[in-house]
């Protein structure tokens, strides 16, 4: 276990190195969520309900997403695929190591720094706006903590897969872009997908995407009854398993 | 009797290579057609190493080396053929077997960049699950005998190469690996620190009775190190034994360097060899090495000589030697 420990450790020194790159990166993301928030809020100043969202349910949405954002779809992993074709990778596979876990921990420590930033800045962000945040029940808030989790296992599993294109070819930033594009539209990142046409939420619904973000914001603001949970949670597992078995 | 501690037999590793076609049109046919041909980067090698030697692997570039290495390592899955080392098939990764050995690779670092080396050597200690006093001490010792105590905590991308490689060589021994694979460790490294390298792997043999096997484009590192050296080339191996024995198998020549008393002209000596040098009084001459004693009285007999030395040809003229009768 010390292995690990040690590996968390050193993750958030390396990532922690270069100040102005920290600063930057963390004022881009703050700024991205104080532009959503701006601009919805200027939508809600003469709209009491926009696309069946309330004003409180689409900034608790923006809130979710910029956590969700940092927990879900941020990865250490977006370098996997030139690790593996620069042949850095052969250094953690000649160690006596579980290269898995290895990432698993470097996915942990990524998501903890992101999380620790993402508290400092969301609580600016209420100063600012003084947002009444839409809050569900117990029984709800436990499923979104699994789901989320269930969410980075994806997240995780899915760059392991784009990782692996690093064995054929050195130039995986093509499908790698074309992923990131994907993933901000069809997980929720850029607006909620239900504002979509219903043919077009059925066709995203048939990739593992939405629940990358968007499921896990629909639980928490309460969109899903009994058996959209079942359903969901049945589906959010089958990526997991189908997903997990080609990584595998 | 020594115990036999690597042992391979008929590896193969065949790759499977994208030819493109020249040209713009070869680029726009790639996207709908692409051939392949099939390289055999290493093709039926056998060899065994004993506990305690240190080999030289010696090829050119693309010869099969690195690709050997990674397979003894267990990075690379073989074609066909078998392979043990201490005991484990590598390509089972188990982590007894992974405790044991180490590769190093001169132009990969697993030493973290922006963090100093002694985080590196912490979460090493850590992986290898080395204990608080025998890391104390290896990492004295091999800071010391490398002389690198200074700079263990500067971040590793302000380091030279140099120091760099020496931190790399610590990382990789913290957990004294009873097989070293050196994949060309001194590449880059001005002459000084070649020396120092190679002395503290001379040292590392003697007193941790590691078996090493050492690839080097330069000669020095084998000559230095190595009694028993393997020549691989196009994936084959074309000689297995000891570095004295390939000059008398393959030398053909010996080299003669006379000092003269009085002026001679080429053509006084022209019919005893080929002349490399010449130099009014001071002569270089390429010889028969089955006629180089001979040679030798019949020139002392006939011309004032002042000076005479007989040498056997340079190990790096032999090699490429070997090398030129391999693709003629």
């Amino acid at each position: 276990m010390s292995k690990y420990i040690t590996l968390l450790k050193l993750s958030w020194q390396n990532g922690l190195v270069y100040r102005t790159s920290v600063i930057m990166w963390r004022f881009r993301q703050f700024l991205k969520t104080l532009m959503s928030l701006t601009v919805w809020t200027v939508i809600f100043a003469s709209n009491a309900n926009a696309f069946n969202y309330t004003q409180d349910s689409m900034i608790t949405y923006i809130f979710l997403v910029s956590f969700l954002q940092s927990m879900i779809i941020a990865s250490a992993l977006n370098g996997l695929a030139h690790r593996v074709y620069s042949g850095e990778i052969s250094n953690h596979l000649i160690k006596p190591i579980n290269i898995y876990a290895y990432f698993a921990v470097e996915e942990i420590a990524d998501k903890a720094k992101n999380v620790g930033f993402l508290l400092v800045e969301v609580l600016i962000l209420f100063l600012i706006f003084k947002p009444t945040i839409i809050l569900p029940s117990m029984f709800i808030f436990l499923v979104f903590l699994i789901w989320s989790l269930l969410g980075m296992i994806l997240n995780f599993i899915i760059s392991l897969l784009f990782g692996s294109f690093g064995f054929w070819s050195p130039d995986t930033w093509g499908p790698r872009f074309l992923f990131f594009m994907i993933i901000n539209f069809t997980a929720g990142s850029l607006f909620p997908l239900d504002i979509l046409p219903s043919v077009i939420q059925k066709v995203l619904y048939l990739t593992p995407f939405p629940y990358l973000s968007f499921v896990q914001i629909q639980l928490f603001l309460g969109k899903f009854n009994n058996q959209e949970v079942f359903t969901h949670s049945i589906v959010l597992l089958f990526w997991l398993g189908l997903l997990g078995s080609f990584a595998s | 009797m020594k115990k036999n501690l690597i042992s391979v037999k008929n590896l193969s590793k065949h790759f499977k290579v994208y030819k493109k076609e020249p040209g713009l049109m070869g680029s726009f046919k790639s996207l709908f057609v692409r051939k392949y041909e099939t390289v055999k980067a290493v093709n039926d090698v056998s060899f065994e190493i004993n506990e305690g030697e240190i080999i030289g692997f010696i090829g050119q570039n693309g010869a099969g080396k690195t690709t050997t290495l990674k397979m003894l390592s267990g990075l690379l899955y073989p074609t066909k053929g078998e392979v043990s080392v201490l005991g484990f098939n590598p390509w089972d990764r188990k982590q007894e077997f992974q405790k044991q050995f180490a590769l190093i690779m001169g132009q990969k670092n697993q030493l973290w960049w922006d963090l100093p080396a002694l985080e590196s050597f912490m979460l090493n200690k850590a992986i290898y699950e080395i204990p608080d006093k025998q890391f104390e001490d290896t990492l004295e010792k091999l800071s010391t005998l490398l002389d690198v105590k200074d700079i263990l905590k500067i971040q590793v991308r302000k380091l030279s190469l140099g120091q760099r490689m020496k931190c790399e060589l610590i990382a990789a021994l913290l957990h004294n690996p009873k097989v070293l694979f050196l994949d060309e460790p001194t590449i880059g490294l001005d002459v000084v620190m070649q020396k120092t390298l190679r002395d503290f792997i001379k040292e590392y043999n003697k007193e941790f009775g590691a078996t090493i096997i050492l690839t080097s484009h330069y000669m020095d590192d084998v000559k230095e190190l190595c009694e028993r050296v393997i020549i691989i080339d196009h994936g084959t191996k074309v000689y297995d034994g000891l570095l004295d024995k390939i000059i008398k198998k393959y030398a053909r020549n010996k080299t003669l360097t006379l000092s003269f008393d009085e002026k001679i002209s080429k053509a006084d000596l022209n019919e005893y060899g080929t002349i490399k040098s010449f130099d009014e009084n001071q002569v270089t001459l390429l010889v028969k090495r089955s006629e180089a004693t001979k040679i030798a009285s019949k020139i002392l007999n006939k011309f004032k000589v002042n000076d005479l030395n007989i040498e056997e040809a340079p190990i790096e003229a032999i090699i490429r030697e070997i090398f030129s009768i391999q693709n003629k």
